[in-house]
Order: structure tokens, then C-alpha cells, then sequence
């Protein structure tokens, strides 16, 4: 109805401001602006949450209808797709017009937008937070985790028995006799984080202090090419690109669908891509370590948190506390991060009941302390997409191309990218 | 006193435009051109540096924005002969009086109706599925394979998206131009006893100036400013052998965090981009015949 | 003889044309499948035909507002910049000095730019607005269009500029001797004379404001307000597309515009013919 209003007030301002003109008489264009609405008073005010994850937009749609009818309190929650969620948040922030409530994936991310995070140190739902799932910035608690997620080899169990995986070698023994049957053995995918970000990954975890490792290779202190990890890394790589089929003609649609129909036998994915298998026959499904020097653990971790804009108006804050408040400590939001997100909480008051195989995988290992970190996160802005992705496709493109000259050549663009 | 009045005509034809203009375009870059002085990375909240020419400098030693300068104007280059070539040739068919030049006409546009990104992502399945199978079957996989593997190829294939929904695009212009030919001087031409081609040569074609003007401009600025289907067909890859000007700077602002210095390319690409394309439309406006 | 190169070439360019919609072919194909049907193959024809990912995706989309978000932006924005352009690029090229001059090459030249260089500066511009001169420009439908001028605005001046020139100066003179003013000329006279590429410029527009995705998605924040671009971001996530609901929305969102293609081109025929007659 307003539409129709101010369409019919902007269309006839226009008809006038023509005729006015044509009658030769002189106009000045005169924007009619909108009046707000009147302010209710005892609820909280309207807060906004933005967020990247597209697999869970309907799901949040349902939270705040349910929030709505349990409080009286709104949210709005904006919607983008997937890769261009940081622009629009960096044009919002820019135009003063922030959101709320945002998410941020951890380490470089986080520190990017660290100006605008509210201290929720001393709020009663960040009393939850599992032990070393607390993301800290000058000891101040900065965001709440949405979860956790890991990643790993996902295998079919009617092809792998992971007991028999356990090193370089019979990891190539089993690419071979996979390539026998016809099978690819395993599969990495084209878009830059399924490449190289999550698999290479593991010989970072596996350093002693993985942060203070990436560090030192900014500083040019260390080398690739020389840490025992990354060369057997290498020729791990080597022995995908002899005997597994090429990711860089693998789309993460059909890399799941040659899963889900047992023409792989191993992916590198994490739990999320359970999602993916929904539309074919039943697969039974497994994660594993990958199985790197010995690894023996899945790397899991917080994938992202969401903070608080102290940007935003006290009120706002108020209410955004509020809500974080319902979601992790009322009944109703915990049954919503589990039963509706499908989210690994990350929070010890809330129980996971029927998780998915693959998460309930990394939820064990979770339990269990059995993980490695994402040491990915604390890599320089952009360097797998623009410096790590490309060498990685020359790698996979020119079979000459050895391990060590792999390994060189990382550590060259990672010398010259922008930290 | 008459001066004053056609100044005032002036300013009330001109002014309304040129206010809005100025406030989103002009003002924006002017402000932009202040941040390619600027070390800062896009976050407002954070500090902004003034470091002088030092963006500028930095630019120099980029060689991959060097190399991604250059792969732009080659892919302008063959980005602006296809598409003009085919865009003229299909207005040409479309209006002569062919049966089926309305339904064609429509056909040929349609692949305009799909926004970049999207079109990008339906091309991939060609390439990849639909350029296999024909090269596997026809044995001719010399050329059909799947070109977004190959460095060389890669940027071929944008140039076919890019010409494929530009040809329709400039096509509309090209109609519009050749439409606006008056029909008596067609017929003059025949009765002279013209061929078609010297009616196209010597009638057609310096009739269709200010057509070629548009055409040869917008697609040239399309192409030097391209960016969603580089980004959903190649993502700059194979090794960044297709990472186009806009992309660059897109990575490097969104990538690495640098705004400063994605300015700096920007703007040092748009005072070498604006030189050639103004001297263009300089030299195809002055060929253009006043009636 | 001369008939039998005339059907060739009829051949010719229906098979040509329907070379061109292979694209528009995946598109609507895959509209009917499911993932893994997909997967099996993209170019093959659905096993069976359901709307069902029709239904889902306008009900997910939110169609109807979403559909009546852009058609307000689109027109509105359409008008505005039509009547602005025309009005512009006449007395550019009428009144050939060296402002003239430089307003043209601005206004040519800003084309060029990168929108991706602008947009941080533009939303600074525009918070500002909104904060200082209390003009809401951010959320709002009215700000879009404003920013649709001004980003649209330079190529209708460029297409206008062009054209204006086949209109006959001696016309507007024999007005103005009539007692016409400059604005009755422009109206009565010019702005008739140029409908084709008035047209021209309406397609051309109708489809960039209508599919674009970028700058909406940068100045409206609210549900309510979504355009149908924007509204279509549910299937597309960040490693992965829900083909079957991306490609029914996308057909949704594309046939209001050929419709429009195809009232508007047969205006251009028409436009011209009446002008011959005359």
C-alpha cells in the first residue's frame, strides 16, 4: 500500500516537475522524504543481523518469527550470497549504516573488523563458551562462535577402511588400486579453498605453535621447502596429481556427485558438505584424519563468531544481548541451533542430539580433544585465493612440475603477498 | 540580455542531471582519487595513513597488475572487433525484410536478459560439458575442450561470453541507426543502379557513425571494465592467466585489504583507458554526417 | 535464384539465432532437476517436468514484492533518466561551446571507471547525506533511483548526443519563430523525433537496472525492500548454486523483461515507419 503511495507521490512529482518546466516557468525538484514510524515503548528496538552463510538464510528467517512470538522483539536479517557478503559489509560499515549483529570468520577476519566489536565479557551467555572455543582480543571476549566445523578425509565405507590409510604410502597404494577398478581415490575440488586452503592446512596444524609458524614465514624467517611437514606434504600432492583425476575439472557440485555415486572413494570436505548429498541414495559416510606425518586428528575448529557492533546505539546493544541471551540459554534458541542450523554448538549448556554422520565425526573429536586448529584462518588476507590457488594450478597443469619446485614456488608468492 | 536568458535555458536543461551526477559519480571519485594517497584498508573505523606517491610507486613493481593491464587490452582488443563485427552483421539481417527477422531480432537479444554472473556460470557447463562431448565424439578435441583449463585458451572463452551477449546489445544500437536511414535515399541508391555493397559502403556505413561511435565506445568501456563474468567463468585462473583489470583491483581492495592501493590502479587505469577511448570517440564523432 | 538465396539465408539465421540461446537452453532445463539429476547431466532434457522449484523459488524469493520492488525502481529510474538525458545532451549538442565540450567528455570519460572503485566512496557520500541533510538515501527505494541516474545517466547523454544531431536544426528554428521557448522545441519537436532511440535507451536500461545486483545489494538492507536480483541470493551460496531453484527464479525475473523486449523493439519499427509516411 505505502508502495503504491509513493509511487504514485514520486510519479506525479515527476509529471509536475515536467509540466511545470514545459509551461516555462522555472521548478526546483523538492524530494518529499518519509516520515519514520512512531517508536513503541517498552520493546527493544529492531536490530539487524548479517550474516555469510546462505545454507542457513530460511532457517534464520524461522528464528526470528519464533523470537517474535516468544519476546515481542524483531530482527531483521539481510540477506547476500555467499562471496559477496564482505563487500556489503565493508560498504555498510563505510556508509555508517552497520548492521547489529555480524559474523566474522576467525583469525584474519576478525582482526580486520576488530574496531567494532562490543566486550561481551561479562554477559551471562559467553559464561558457556567451551574452553578454548573463546575468541579474545586484548583479553577482551569479542564474539560468541556459531559452532564448530572440521574437515578431513570423508570417505565412502563401502570403499575405504580407514584403518588401512595411514601414511604416504598407503595412501598411494590405494589411489593404485582404486585406478584399478576405475574409481577415482581421491579428489580435491577447483574453487580455491577445496584446492589447496583446507588441505594444506594439516602440515601448518601440525607445527609446534602454528600461528607463531605462519608468522615466521611472513617474515621470511622459516621456509616451506624446508619443514619436514610440508615436503611430505608435497609429495602427497605429487601422488594426487599422478593417480587421482584432476581437481582443477572438479567443481565442488560434481566432486560430491562422484561421491554420492561412488565414483570417488575419498574427498577432501568437511562436515557442511553432508548438505550435498541430500538428493541421491543413501551413502554411508565417514571422516578421517588426513593422515600426514602421522596425523592422527581432524582439523576442527570455529569456523566464525558473531559480534556486536559498538557502533550501534545502546538500545541496540541492549537488545542484541538480549537476544544472544535467548538463543543460547533459552530452550527454544538452543533447539534452534541444533535441530535448525544443524550447528555443533560450541557452547558446553547445549546438548547435540541427531547430528549428521560427518558432524557427528568432528563432534567427537571435539569431545574427545582430538583436533588439530585451522591455522588457515591466521594466513594474510586473500592469499589463497589470489597467491596459493594459482601456484596450485600450475602444479596440477604441468606434470613436471616437482614437489619441491611446488614447495618453492609457494613459498615465493607467499614471500611477495601483501601481510 | 538574450545571452542570459539562453544561459539560464542552459543551466535548467543541464543542471538537474549534472547535480545528481556530480553527487554519485563525480564527488565519489574525486574522494577516490584522495584515497589512492591513502594507506588504509576499507575499514572505516581503521586509520587512515597519508603516504603521498607511494601507492603509485608501488603499482610499478606489481608486475601481476602489469601483466593483468596487459591481458586487458588484449582481451578489449578482440572483444571490440567481434562484437562490432557480429552486432553489425546480425542489425543488417535483421532488417532486411526477412520472414523471420522479428523472432530472430528478439533471439539475438535474449542473452542480454541474463545478468553477468549468472550467464558466466551457465557458460562453464558449456565448456566443460558440452565442448568435452562434442571434441570426444567429432574428434576434433583440438578445439573442443575444455578451454578454462588451458592459460591460452582462457581468456578466449571470456571474449566468447563477452561477444556473445554483447553482439545483441550492440545490435539494438546498430538497429536503431540503420532505422533512422531515410528510405528515399535507399531508394535513390537503387535507382541509380547501386550494388548492395556500395550501398552499405557509401550509404549505410557513414550514415551508421554516431552508431559506430556508441558501439565502438560502450563496448570498449564493457570490456575494459569487466569483471562479473571474469570472475564466475575463470575467477582469474588458471594461474592468473585471465585476472583482468577490475578483478585486480577488486583483489586487491576485498583480497589483500590495500584500498589505497586498488585505488591508485584504478585510477592510473582510467587516465590511460580514458586517453584511448576519447581519442576513439574524438575521431569516430568528427566522421559523424550532420543532416 | 533470388529466392533460393533469400531462404539460405532465412535458414541461416534461425539457426544461428537458436545457436545463440543455448544458454537460455541449460537455463530452463535444469530448472526441472535436481541435484543429482543435474550432476548426471546438464544438458540433457528433465526426466520429468514440476514446477515445484517454480513454486518454491517464488515463494522463497517472495516474488510478488520482490517483482513489484523492481518494476517501481525500474521505471521510476527509467523515467527520470529519459527525461534528464534527452533534455541534457540537446542543449549539448545545440549550444556547441567549450562547456559543452567538457561536460560531454565528463560525462563520456566517467564511464569507464570501475564501479568497484566508486562504491566505498559513494556509500560514504551517501551516510552522509543521510546523516547531515537528513535525506534517507541508504534503505530507501527513492536512493536507489537516485543513484540509478546518476550511473545510467551519462550513457543515455552519450546515445542522445548521437542522435540528436539527425534532427534537423531547420525544424526547431521554424518553432522558435513560431514563439515556441526552448522548452516547448524541445518537447514538441525534438523529444517526438527521437523515439526510436528513445526506445533504444528504455531496453537498454530496463535490462542493466533490472538484472543488477551490486548496487542494490550495497543500499537496501531490509526484506521488504529487495529487488529480484537480490531476492535470489538464498540459492547462491559460496562454493555452490541451488541449480534447480537459481534457474527457476532466474526465468522468473527474465520474462517479464522479454516481454517488455518485445512490446518495445515492435515501437521502434512502428516509430519509424509513421515517421517515413510523413
Amino acid at each position: 500500500m505505502t508502495k503504491v503511495k509513493r509511487f504514485i507521490s514520486i510519479a506525479s512529482s515527476a509529471v509536475l516537475l515536467v509540466t511545470m518546466l514545459s509551461a516555462c516557468g522555472s521548478g526546483n525538484t523538492d524530494n518529499g522524504t518519509e516520515s519514520t514510524d512512531g517508536e513503541a515503548s517498552a520493546k527493544l528496538p529492531k536490530i539487524s543481523l548479517f550474516q555469510s552463510k546462505v545454507e542457513i538464510a530460511d532457517q534464520l528467517e524461522t528464528m526470528t518469527e519464533k523470537y517474535k512470538e516468544e519476546t515481542g522483539n524483531e530482527i531483521d536479517v539481510w540477506g547476500s550470497a555467499g562471496d559477496n557478503y564482505l563487500t556489503q559489509l565493508q560498504a555498510k560499515l563505510n556508509a555508517g549504516e552497520g548492521p547489529t549483529i555480524f559474523g566474522v570468520q576467525t583469525g584474519a577476519e576478525t582482526e580486520k573488523f576488530k574496531s567494532y566489536y562490543y566486550d561481551m565479557s561479562n554477559e551471562s551467555y559467553a559464561k558457556n563458551i567451551a574452553p578454548n572455543m573463546e575468541v579474545k582480543i586484548d583479553g577482551k571476549l569479542v564474539g560468541v562462535p556459531t559452532g564448530v566445523e572440521g574437515f578431513g578425509l570423508v570417505y565412502n565405507k563401502k570403499l575405504v577402511d580407514p584403518a588401512k590409510i595411514t601414511d604416504l604410502a598407503s595412501f598411494r597404494t590405494f589411489l593404485q588400486d582404486m585406478k584399478a577398478k576405475d574409481i577415482n581415490g581421491f579428489s580435491l575440488s577447483q574453487e580455491a579453498y577445496f584446492l589447496i586452503g583446507h588441505i594444506i592446512n594439516t602440515p601448518f596444524a601440525l607445527q609446534q605453535d602454528p600461528v607463531q609458524f605462519v608468522e615466521q614465514l611472513n617474515k621470511g624467517e622459516v621456509k616451506m621447502a624446508d619443514t619436514k611437514e610440508f615436503k611430505e606434504f608435497a609429495e602427497y600432492m605429487e601422488a594426487i596429481r599422478e593417480l587421482a583425476s584432476n581437481p582443477l575439472e572438479t567443481t565442488y557440485d560434481s566432486q560430491m556427485g562422484d561421491f554420492a555415486t561412488g565414483k570417488t572413494a575419498i574427498v577432501h570436505q568437511g562436515n557442511w558438505s553432508y548438505g550435498m548429498l541430500a538428493d541421491y541414495d543413501d551413502i554411508e559416510v565417514g571422516m578421517m584424519p588426513f593422515p600426514l606425518s602421522g596425523n592422527q586428528k581432524l582439523a576442527v575448529d570455529i569456523p566464525a563468531i558473531w559480534v556486536i557492533n559498538n557502533k550501534a546505539n545502546a538500545e541496540e546493544i541492549k537488545a542484541a544481548n538480549a537476544f544472544f541471551e535467548w538463543l543460547y540459554n533459552s530452550e527454544s534458541g538452543k533447539n534452534i541451533i541444533v535441530n535448525e542450523f544443524k550447528f555443533i554448538p560450541a557452547m558446553t549448556n547445549i546438548e547435540t542430539s541427531s547430528l549428521d554422520p560427518l558432524s557427528q565425526a568432528v563432534s567427537e573429536a571435539t569431545n574427545s580433544g582430538n583436533t588439530i586448529p585451522w591455522a588457515l584462518t591466521y594466513f594474510p588476507q586473500g592469499i589463497i585465493v589470489n597467491d596459493l590457488a594459482p601456484v596450485t594450478q600450475q602444479f596440477f597443469l604441468t606434470p613436471s612440475m616437482t614437489g619441491e619446485q611446488y614447495l618453492q614456488k609457494l613459498d615465493e608468492v607467499w614471500a611477495k603477498a601483501p601481510k | 540580455m538574450k545571452a542570459i536568458k539562453n544561459r539560464g535555458w542552459y543551466a535548467l536543461f543541464t543542471l538537474p542531471l549534472l547535480l545528481i551526477f556530480s553527487t554519485v559519480v563525480l564527488i565519489p571519485f574525486a574522494i577516490g582519487i584522495w584515497y589512492s594517497f591513502i594507506s588504509w584498508d576499507g575499514i572505516p573505523a581503521n586509520p587512515k595513513v597519508f603516504v603521498g606517491f607511494d601507492n603509485y610507486v608501488q603499482i610499478f613493481q606489481d608486475d601481476r597488475f602489469l601483466k593483468s593491464a596487459w591481458l586487458t587490452i588484449k582481451f578489449t582488443f578482440f572483444a571490440l572487433i567481434i562484437v562490432n563485427v557480429l552486432g553489425l552483421a546480425l542489425s543488417l539481417l535483421v532488417t532486411s525484410k526477412l520472414r523471420t527477422s522479428n523472432l530472430a531480432r528478439t533471439l539475438f537479444f535474449m542473452p542480454n536478459l541474463i545478468g553477468g554472473l549468472i550467464l558466466g556460470y551457465i557458460w562453464k557447463f558449456i565448456f566443460t560439458d558440452v565442448f568435452k562431448y562434442v571434441g570426444q565424439n567429432a574428434g576434433i578435441d583440438n578445439v573442443f575442450f575444455n578451454w578454462l583449463l588451458n592459460p591460452e585458451y582462457a581468456l578466449y572463452a571470456i571474449v566468447v561470453v563477452f561477444a556473445w551477449q554483447m553482439a545483441g546489445y550492440t545490435m539494438i544500437i546498430y538497429i536503431a541507426g540503420i532505422q533512422g536511414i531515410p528510405d528515399d535515399l535507399m531508394e535513390a541508391a537503387k535507382v541509380d543502379g547501386a550494388n548492395a555493397w556500395h550501398k552499405l559502403t557509401k550509404i549505410v556505413f557513414p550514415l551508421l557513425m554516431p552508431s559506430f561511435t556508441i558501439c565502438l565506445f560502450l563496448t570498449l568501456s564493457g570490456a575494459f571494465k569487466i569483471f562479473d563474468v571474469n570472475l564466475s567463468l575463470t575467477g582469474g585462473g588458471p594461474i592468473n592467466s585471465t585476472e583482468m583489470f577490475a578483478m585486480n583491483i577488486f583483489n586487491e581492495i576485498f583480497g589483500y585489504s590495500r584500498y589505497g592501493i586498488g585505488q591508485a590502479k584504478a585510477i592510473i587505469f582510467f587516465v590511460l583507458v580514458a586517453a584511448v577511448t576519447l581519442v576513439q570517440v574524438y575521431i569516430t564523432k568528427k566522421k559523424e554526417v550532420q543532416m | 535464384m533470388k529466392t533460393t538465396s533469400k531462404w539460405i539465408l532465412e535458414a541461416l539465421l534461425v539457426l544461428f539465432a537458436l545457436l545463440f540461446l543455448s544458454p537460455i537452453y541449460i537455463m530452463l532445463v535444469n530448472s526441472f532437476k535436481t541435484r543429482s539429476e543435474l550432476y548426471e547431466n546438464a544438458l540433457a532434457l528433465p526426466s520429468s517436468i514440476t514446477f515445484e522449484y517454480y513454486s518454491e523459488a517464488m515463494d522463497k524469493m517472495n516474488f510478488l514484492t520482490a517483482f513489484g520492488n523492481s518494476l517501481f525502481v525500474t521505471l521510476v529510474s527509467l523515467v527520470f533518466i529519459v527525461v534528464l538525458a534527452a533534455m541534457t545532451a540537446w542543449m549539448l549538442v545545440r549550444t556547441d561551446n567549450k562547456l559543452s565540450q567538457i561536460i560531454f567528455m565528463v560525462l563520456v570519460s566517467t564511464m569507464l571507471i570501475p564501479f568497484q572503485t566508486l562504491m566505498m566512496p559513494l556509500m560514504q557520500v551517501m551516510g552522509w547525506i543521510g546523516d547531515t541533510l537528513r535525506i534517507p538515501m541508504l534503505n530507501t527505494h527513492g536512493g536507489l533511483i537516485f543513484m540509478n541516474i546518476g550511473f545510467h545517466a551519462s550513457m543515455a547523454v552519450f546515445l542522445y548526443h548521437g542522435f540528436i544531431k539527425s534532427v534537423p536544426v531547420a525544424l526547431e528554428e521554424a518553432a522558435t519563430l513560431d514563439g515556441c521557448t526552448k522548452f516547448g522545441v524541445f518537447w514538441r519537436i525534438v523529444f517526438p523525433m527521437l523515439k526510436t532511440i528513445t526506445i533504444t535507451i528504455a531496453i537498454l536500461d530496463v535490462i542493466m537496472m533490472w538484472n543488477d545486483y551490486l548496487l542494490p545489494s550495497l543500499t537496501l538492507s531490509d526484506k521488504s525492500l529487495r529487488t529480484i536480483p537480490l531476492s535470489t541470493f538464498y540459492f547462491f551460496g559460496e562454493f555452490t548454486i541451488v541449480w534447480n531453484l537459481a534457474m527457476a527464479g532466474l526465468t522468473l525475473s527474465i520474462i517479464p523483461v522479454v516481454i517488455f523486449y518485445f512490446v518495445a523493439q515492435k515501437h521502434i519499427i512502428k516509430g519509424v515507419a509513421e515517421g517515413a509516411v510523413k
